[in-house]
């Protein structure tokens, strides 16, 4: 069973409810503000962050960047520019462990991540 | 005494400029995705070349797809740039500029005369756009049609989202049901003085205090063991020194940006854009507060976690801009604003964290301006399109918009609207020249 938390500064509970939705009972879903969820990720109290925000880059990941380590964060998506299938693989290959993506890229984003997740 | 036109150019080369430097030296960076980055930079854990490419690929496309149309789009009466279209494309040269101490003047340098030819480019595009044999500038004026009676929305839809649909809806009520009193009113007569209201000014007025209300009643849980806001500003006190010690250079620049608002030439944020575009200052100015409200938490946590802030602050500077018709006043308290928000960081920081419902209220105040610029400028900008080319234009817009949605690389649904409109004038002309049209 993973843990999920998620934080960032956008539409958290959209974003929980699309995760819940294809992980099914596969992933225990928690909503935290930013700062304790990046310190729980610190603690090891979860095993991956999902966050979004405007620019999939700032308020989404800012706070584990800063408190948990910018090598553990990766953005999935920007305002123009969404990851692909392939590329989104090989950072969760690759052992990224907190993802942001803007709020308005949750739907494309979500169903892609989370069984990648899920497999690993 | 020198001429408008020629101090409005050196204005806005001193805000290219510093602003480039600022982002050079890592002392402040306007995108919020790209200040977490700079640490990781400036302590050596990536590369200039990493550092080059990520800012590169965070604000290029913001820039060209989102800053530029939006002033293109409403500047068919005198050019106003949306502050994005400036500061972004100076994150960018401040980041390629070299590490050195030469590098301080290639930034200030290439930085000044990015923004001399951001101005001198929009004045050319729109006078080009003029030339063409259908000419579609008056038309695209539509596009802020919407957006100037319906900003009003966003407070309405904060309650919405912070205490659901129904006190939603009931905001929304009160400030349609006082809107419409004022228009009927029109104005009212205090001591033989005749007072013009203005409708949407006070609907706004109403339902941002109703919001403010709403959030200010929430006070903190105390939970037990709760990382917070103290916690971060006691283990990054480090680098919030390393913002207060770059306060003047700082301070310059926010002067800068209230005196360049404050000469008409200038925007912070799409709506206050489109409500100075037709001249609706005090409209704009409480927009311009309200969006600084928003902006108070997502640069205050970022600045204090990276050591870097923002060229324009937490957006304040704006406000002072449009109040203040005197550029050198505005440039004072622009200044001044500026030093106070970084005096007082820490302190509005650990404020607002006993207030979580004004902090959630800030980040749903970014949402709401965003969406309701959406639908209003996509609006618009069918409206506009229309109007270029009727039978055509809800056509063209109706569906750029949903088939933008399928793509890899979409557009910013914001600017989409005015994108849209202007890619359809564009194409008009074309029409014509193949007789089409």
């Amino acid at each position: 069973m993973k843990k999920i938390v998620v934080a960032g500064q956008l539409d958290k509970e959209k974003i929980a409810a699309l995760v819940k939705e294809i992980a099914k009972d596969q992933a225990e879903i928690t909503i935290k503000e930013d700062i304790q969820a990046a310190m729980d990720m610190k603690a090891g109290l979860f095993d991956y962050y999902i966050g979004a925000c405007n620019t999939g880059g700032g308020g989404a990941i800012a706070m584990p960047m800063a408190l948990y380590g910018a090598v553990h964060c990766t953005t999935l998506s920007m305002p123009g520019k969404i990851k692909d299938t392939a590329e989104i693989k090989q950072l969760v290959d690759e052992g990224k462990t907190v993802f942001g993506f803007t709020a308005q890229h949750a739907e494309q984003v979500i169903p892609i991540l989370v069984p990648l997740l899920l497999a690993k | 005494m020198l001429s408008m036109e020629i101090l409005k150019f050196i204005v806005i080369g001193l805000l290219g400029g510093l602003a480039s430097v600022l982002t050079k030296r890592g002392v402040a960076v306007f995108h919020d995705g790209l200040r977490p980055i700079i640490p990781e930079y400036i302590e050596g854990r990536m590369d200039k070349k990493a550092l080059m490419a990520t800012s590169f690929a965070l604000s290029f496309g913001l820039v060209i797809g989102f800053g530029i149309p939006a002033s293109i789009a409403a500047s068919t009466v005198a050019s106003i740039l949306l502050i994005h279209s400036v500061l972004l494309g100076t994150d960018i040269i401040g980041t390629w500029s070299p590490n050195t101490k030469l590098g301080d003047y290639i930034a200030f340098g290439v930085g000044a005369l990015y923004g001399v030819l951001l101005l001198v480019g929009l004045g050319f595009i729109v006078s080009a756009f003029a030339m063409l044999p259908v000419n579609f500038l008056p038309a695209l004026g539509e596009i802020s049609t919407p957006i100037i009676v319906s900003f009003a929305v966003f407070p309405a839809l904060v309650v919405a989202y912070q205490y659901g649909f129904k006190k939603g809806l009931i905001v929304l009520a009160i400030a349609l049901v006082a809107k419409q009193i004022i228009i009927k009113i029109g104005a009212i007569s205090i001591l033989d003085m005749k007072i013009q209201l203005n409708a949407d000014g006070m609907a706004l007025l109403i339902s941002m205090t109703l919001m403010l209300i709403l959030a200010a009643r929430e006070k903190a849980k105390v939970v037990e063991g709760q990382a917070g806001m103290s916690m971060l500003v006691g283990l990054f006190s480090e680098r919030v020194k390393r913002i207060k010690s770059n306060w003047l250079l700082l301070a310059l620049t926010g002067g800068i940006i209230a005196a360049a608002t404050s000469m008409g030439m200038l925007a912070g944020d799409l709506i206050s854009l489109n409500l100075l575009k037709d001249g609706i200052k005090p409209e704009a100015a409480l927009t311009a507060l309200a969006i600084a409200i928003g902006f108070i938490p997502l640069v205050g946590t970022t600045a204090i976690t990276t050591g870097v802030y923002s060229p324009a602050g937490m957006k304040f500077v704006f406000v002072f801009g449009i109040l203040i018709g005197n550029p050198i006043i505005a440039f004072v308290a622009g200044g001044l604003m500026i030093i106070a928000e970084i005096f007082f960081l820490e302190r509005v920081a650990i404020l607002l964290e006993k207030y979580p419902g004004i902090k959630a209220c800030s980040d749903h105040i970014r949402t709401a301006t965003t969406k309701v610029l959406e639908i209003a400028l996509l609006v618009g900008g069918m409206i506009a399109a229309e109007k270029i080319a009727p039978k055509l234009g809800f056509f063209f817009v109706v569906g750029l918009y949903l088939i933008n949605k399928t793509s890899k690389k979409p557009f910013v649904e914001m600017a989409l609207g005015p994108i849209a409109a202007i890619a359809l004038g564009i194409i008009v002309n074309v029409l014509y020249f193949l007789n089409l049209f």
